[in-house]
C-alpha cells in the first residue's frame, strides 16, 4: 500500500516533467536573447560608442524647445539634458551642435514594412515604425528587437499583424494569403473571435479596414465590415486592451467608427469637407487623426514624390528600391481637388483640437520609408500646423498616443534615439532633410548604403533576334511571366513565329488572357540579364528599341532594377498596330530605374480583363 | 481555554522558528555563503562581466540570478539540515516533544523565505547601483513577491533530499542537483547558448518555470504558458512533499 502511493507519486513526477518539456513552446521568441548573451559578447562590444554628448545643441524635445544645452548619451539611453552647458569631463566623445538642432527619433504612425523598409527608414532618422498592417509571424522578433539596446541598422516596429477585414476587401489584393472573417460566418461574435486571435497572436494594437473604394471614382466598390462587425470588434480590442485603429476613406464610415469607441483614424477622409459636428465627435472621444497626406498626394498624382527623390538634401541616401518605390505612379489621372480637401480636412480638424499624428503609408506605391516623413512633416505645416507641432506629431504626440513611454522625446531615461539636424527645423520644418547625424540605440547610424556593383553588360546590343530553333539571347533569358507568380489567375504563353519584322526569319509571339484575380494582372514575356535575374551594369545604355505588331491593344515595358528582385518595376506604355512598327523608349524616360543594377526587362499586358496576342522582334538595348 | 491553546501552538510556531533562526546565524558557514554565494555571482556576471551592453543584461540575469539564489536556499535549508538532523538523531528528539508536527517544518519554510529575502535585497542593491537596472516599482514588487512564494518547490525537492540522503553526503547530492539546474535552466547562461537538446530539457527543472514567470514580466520569456509554468511548480512542490512525508513516515 505505501509503496503504491509512492509508485504513484513517482509516476505523477515523470507526467509532470514530461508535459512541462511538451507544453514548452520552442524558440518561439527566437530572437530574444540576442542582446542578452554576457559573458561571451562583453569583450567583443566596443566598450563606449554608445555614450557621448552632443554640446551648444537647441534642443527640440518632443513638444518644447531648449535653445542651448548639452544632451549626454551614456550605454544607449539618454542621461542628461543640461541647459546650464555645465563643462564635460574629457572622457566622453562630443559632438558641437552649433548652429543645429537635436530632434527625438522620428516615429512614422502608418506604415506596412515589408523587405528593407526598417533599413530604410532609420537612415532617415524614422527610429520607431508602427505598422498598420502586415506580417504577423514577426511579433515576437518586433518585440524583441524594440526592447533591446544592442547597435541595430533598423528602426523599431509595433505591428496591427493582421488586419481586421472581410473575404475580398481591401487588404487582400497583395497577393499573399491573410486571415479574414468568413462572409458565411456573418456574425459580430465571429468578428470578436477574430479580433481576439489577432492579440493573441502578438498584434500591438487591431486595425480594422472600413473600405468599400467608393470615394474612387470608375471602381467597382468591395465588400467590407458592416456595423455589427465594426461595434464587435472595436469592443473586442478594447476587452483585450488593444487599441482600435480603422482605415476609413468616407466621412460617413469615420464618424461610425468613432460612435463605436475608434481609438483613431489611420487616414484623412476627402470625399467630403470635415464639419464642427465631426471635429467635435473625434474630440470629444479623443481619438487621433494620422492623416497620411503622403500616400493620398501620390494618389492624386501631386508630385510630392517625385520632389522627394529629387531633394537634394534627401536624394545620396535612397536606395535604388526607394527611387523606384517613389517613381511609381498608377495609371488614374491626377485629382488635385481630392488632396486639396485632405489638406484642408486636416487643417479644420487642427484647428478644432483633433490630435494629428504623422504616418506616411509607406509601402505603397509613391512613398519611401523614412523619405517620406519629411515629406509628410511638410505637408502637415502646409496644412496648417507650425512646424513645431509637425514635428510633436511625429514624437512626442504619437509616443503617447501609443502608450511608447521609452522614446519620443528627448528626456533622460529615453532612449537615445536621435537626428541631429543643420538649421533650426521648428523654424522651417525642411530643416529635417539636411540630416548630420542619426543615432538608434546610442549608436550611430551608417547613413550612405554599400553600393552596389554589378558586373558590366555586354556592349553589343542586341537581346533577342529570334532566329534560331529555340528563343535565346546573346545572355540572359527568355521566359514568359504572368501574375500567377502573386496568386493572380492570368495566362500567358511565348513561342517563336516564322517571319518577323524587316523580312527577318522569326519574331517572339506572346498570347495570354487577363484574368481578374490579382490587383495589378500581368502577362506577358520577360528578358532577364542574369541567371535568377541578378543585377548587371547597365549605366552605358540610353535606350531599347524593338520592333513591334499587334492587336491594337496598349502594352508596356516594365524595366526591373535595384537592389532586390523584390523591388517594383518602372514602366513605359506603346501602343500596337497590324503592321510591324519600331519602338524607341530611351532609358531615362524610365524614371527611378537604376540601370548600375538592371535586372530584366518584361512585355506585358494588363488591364482591362481579356485575351491579348502581339509579336516582337530584333530587341535591342543600346 | 481553546484560546490559551490557540495561543500556545502559535507560540511554539514562533519559538521554533525563532531558535531555528538562532542557530543558523550561530552556524556561519552556512548562512554567510548562502546569503552572499548568489549576489557575488551576479556582481561577477551580470555587472562586471556585462558592461557595454547597456543595463539590459544586468536586468536580465537580476531576475535569473534571483531565482539561483532562493533555489539554493530553499534547497540547502532543507536538504542539507534535515539530511543531518535525521542522521544526528536530532530529528527523533524533535518528534518527541510536545510541539506540532508542522512547527519544524515551518520554521525551516520561515528561514528559507528569511534569506531568499536578504538574498533579493542585495541583488536589488546592486544591480539598482552598480548594474544601473531601473524598473518601474510594480515589477520591482513582482521580483519581491513572486521569488519568495518560489522558494517552496525548492523546499519541497530539498526536504525530499534531506529524507533520503545520509548528512555527511547532502551537501554534495544538494550541489549536484542546484548547479547543474541553474546551467540547464538558463540561470547563469541565456538558454540559447545551450545545445539544442538541452534546451529542450529546459523545462523538467522547477527553476526554469520560475525564471519564465519573472523573465515574463520584463518580456524575454521564451513564450511559454504563464499557466502551464504556474500549474508546474504548483503540482512539483505537492508531489515532493508528499514524497518527502511519505519517508518521513516510513523512517518513524
Amino acid at each position: 500500500m505505501k509503496n503504491k502511493i509512492e509508485t504513484l507519486l513517482a509516476c505523477a513526477l515523470v507526467a509532470t516533467l514530461v508535459g512541462a518539456v511538451y507544453f514548452q513552446p520552442q524558440r518561439s521568441k527566437p530572437a530574444v536573447k540576442t542582446d542578452t548573451k554576457p559573458v561571451a559578447q562583453a569583450a567583443n562590444q566596443p566598450a563606449s560608442s554608445n555614450s557621448f554628448a552632443v554640446v551648444n545643441v537647441k534642443v527640440f524635445d518632443g513638444e518644447a524647445i531648449i535653445p542651448r544645452a548639452t544632451v549626454i548619451v551614456k550605454d544607449g539611453l539618454i542621461a542628461k539634458i543640461d541647459a546650464t552647458n555645465a563643462p564635460l569631463t574629457a572622457d566622453i566623445a562630443q559632438i558641437d551642435g552649433t548652429s543645429k538642432m537635436l530632434l527625438p527619433g522620428l516615429i512614422d504612425a502608418h506604415t506596412h514594412s515589408w523587405g528593407n523598409a526598417a533599413r530604410d527608414a532609420l537612415r532617415f532618422g524614422v527610429t520607431t515604425e508602427l505598422e498598420m498592417m502586415g506580417d504577423a509571424k514577426r511579433a515576437a522578433a518586433n518585440k524583441a528587437q524594440r526592447e533591446s539596446l544592442a547597435a541595430t541598422e533598423q528602426a523599431d516596429l509595433w505591428s496591427a499583424g493582421s488586419a481586421v477585414t472581410v473575404p475580398g476587401g481591401h487588404g487582400t489584393q497583395f497577393g499573399l494569403a491573410v486571415p479574414t472573417l468568413a462572409a458565411a460566418d456573418d456574425t459580430a461574435q465571429f468578428a470578436a473571435q477574430f479580433v481576439r486571435a489577432r492579440a493573441a497572436e502578438g498584434s500591438d494594437f487591431i486595425k480594422l479596414i472600413v473600405e468599400d473604394l467608393s470615394a474612387y471614382p470608375g471602381r467597382k466598390t468591395w465588400p467590407t465590415l458592416n456595423s455589427a462587425q465594426i461595434v464587435a470588434a472595436i469592443s473586442a480590442a478594447h476587452a483585450a486592451k488593444k487599441m482600435a485603429l480603422v482605415h476609413v476613406s468616407l466621412k460617413a464610415s469615420a464618424t461610425e467608427v468613432l460612435a463605436a469607441g475608434a481609438d483613431g483614424l489611420v487616414h484623412v477622409f476627402a470625399n467630403t469637407a470635415v464639419d464642427a459636428n465631426f471635429t467635435n465627435l473625434a474630440k470629444q472621444r479623443g481619438a487621433f487623426v494620422v492623416p497620411t497626406l503622403s500616400v493620398l498626394a501620390s494618389f492624386a498624382k501631386s508630385g510630392q514624390a517625385e520632389a522627394l527623390a529629387n531633394d537634394s538634401f534627401l536624394r545620396a541616401a535612397l536606395s535604388s528600391e526607394q527611387r523606384q518605390s517613389l517613381s511609381v505612379q498608377g495609371k488614374g489621372l491626377p485629382r488635385p481637388e481630392v488632396f486639396e480637401r485632405a489638406l484642408s480636412n486636416v487643417a479644420a480638424l487642427h484647428a478644432g483640437g483633433v490630435r494629428i499624428l504623422a504616418g506616411t503609408d509607406a509601402g505603397n506605391p509613391g512613398t519611401a520609408h523614412g523619405a517620406s516623413m519629411h515629406g509628410e512633416l511638410a505637408l502637415l505645416v502646409q496644412a496648417g500646423m507650425t512646424p513645431a507641432q509637425a514635428l510633436s506629431a511625429a514624437t512626442a504626440h504619437t509616443a503617447s498616443a501609443f502608450g511608447l513611454t521609452d522614446r519620443g522625446r528627448i528626456r533622460a531615461g529615453l532612449r537615445a534615439d536621435l537626428v541631429l539636424v543643420n538649421g533650426d527645423a521648428s523654424a522651417d520644418i525642411l530643416a529635417t532633410r539636411r540630416i548630420v547625424q542619426v543615432w538608434k540605440n546610442g549608436f550611430e547610424v551608417q547613413r550612405i548604403g554599400q553600393a552596389l556593383l554589378a558586373p558590366k553588360m555586354s556592349d553589343a546590343p542586341q537581346i533577342g533576334s529570334f532566329e534560331g530553333a529555340q528563343i535565346s539571347a546573346p545572355f540572359g533569358s527568355w521566359m514568359s511571366s504572368t501574375d500567377q507568380m502573386a496568386d493572380g489567375k492570368s495566362t500567358g504563353a511565348i513561342k517563336l513565329a516564322i517571319g518577323g519584322a524587316k523580312a527577318s526569319a522569326g519574331a517572339l509571339h506572346i498570347t495570354g488572357k487577363i484574368n481578374a484575380g490579382f490587383a495589378y494582372p500581368w502577362s506577358g514575356a520577360m528578358f532577364m540579364a542574369a541567371d535568377a535575374m541578378a543585377p548587371l551594369d547597365a549605366s552605358a545604355k540610353t535606350e531599347i528599341v524593338f520592333q513591334v505588331r499587334g492587336d491594337g491593344r496598349e502594352y508596356r515595358v516594365m524595366l526591373f532594377s535595384g537592389e532586390s528582385t523584390g523591388g517594383i518595376p518602372v514602366m513605359q506604355y506603346f501602343k500596337t498596330t497590324p503592321d510591324w512598327q519600331t519602338v524607341k523608349m530611351p532609358l531615362a524616360d524610365f524614371n527611378g530605374a537604376d540601370l548600375a543594377s538592371f535586372r530584366g526587362l518584361a512585355w506585358t499586358a494588363d488591364l482591362p480583363e481579356g485575351e491579348f496576342d502581339f509579336w516582337i522582334d530584333e530587341v535591342e538595348l543600346r | 481555554m481553546s484560546a490559551l491553546r490557540s495561543h500556545s501552538v502559535l507560540n511554539s510556531y514562533f519559538l521554533e522558528s525563532k531558535f531555528e533562526f538562532l542557530r543558523l546565524l550561530r552556524t556561519p558557514s552556512f548562512s554567510v555563503p548562502a546569503v552572499l554565494f548568489t549576489p557575488l555571482f551576479y556582481l561577477l556576471f551580470g555587472v562586471m562581466l556585462s558592461r557595454g551592453q547597456g543595463s539590459e543584461a544586468a536586468r536580465y540575469l537580476l531576475w535569473t540570478y534571483a531565482v539561483f539564489g532562493v533555489a539554493g536556499n530553499g534547497l540547502f535549508a532543507f536538504g542539507v539540515t534535515v539530511a543531518l538532523e535525521r542522521e544526528q538523531g536530532f530529528l527523533r528528539y524533535k518528534r518527541a516533544l510536545p510541539m506540532p508536527p508542522g512547527a519544524y517544518i515551518f520554521a525551516k519554510m520561515a528561514m528559507a523565505i528569511m534569506f531568499s529575502l536578504i538574498t533579493i535585497c542585495l541583488l536589488a542593491v546592486l544591480s539598482s547601483t552598480l548594474g544601473k537596472v531601473s524598473m518601474p516599482p510594480t515589477h520591482w514588487g513582482i521580483l519581491f513577491a513572486l521569488n519568495i512564494v518560489g522558494v517552496l518547490p525548492f523546499c519541497a525537492l530539498g526536504l525530499w533530499i534531506g529524507t533520503m540522503v545520509g548528512g555527511q553526503g547532502a551537501p554534495a547530492i544538494v550541489n549536484l542537483v542546484y548547479l547543474p539546474m541553474a546551467v540547464l535552466s538558463g540561470l547563469w547562461l541565456p538558454l540559447t547558448m545551450l545545445p539544442k537538446f538541452l534546451q529542450t530539457l529546459a523545462p523538467i527543472w522547477p527553476s526554469f518555470h520560475l525564471s519564465q514567470i519573472g523573465l515574463s514580466v520584463i518580456g524575454r520569456d521564451a513564450g511559454g504558458s504563464l499557466l502551464v509554468h504556474f500549474v508546474f511548480l504548483l503540482v512539483f512542490t505537492l508531489i515532493f512533499a508528499l514524497l518527502a512525508k511519505r519517508r518521513l513516515a516510513l523512517s518513524n
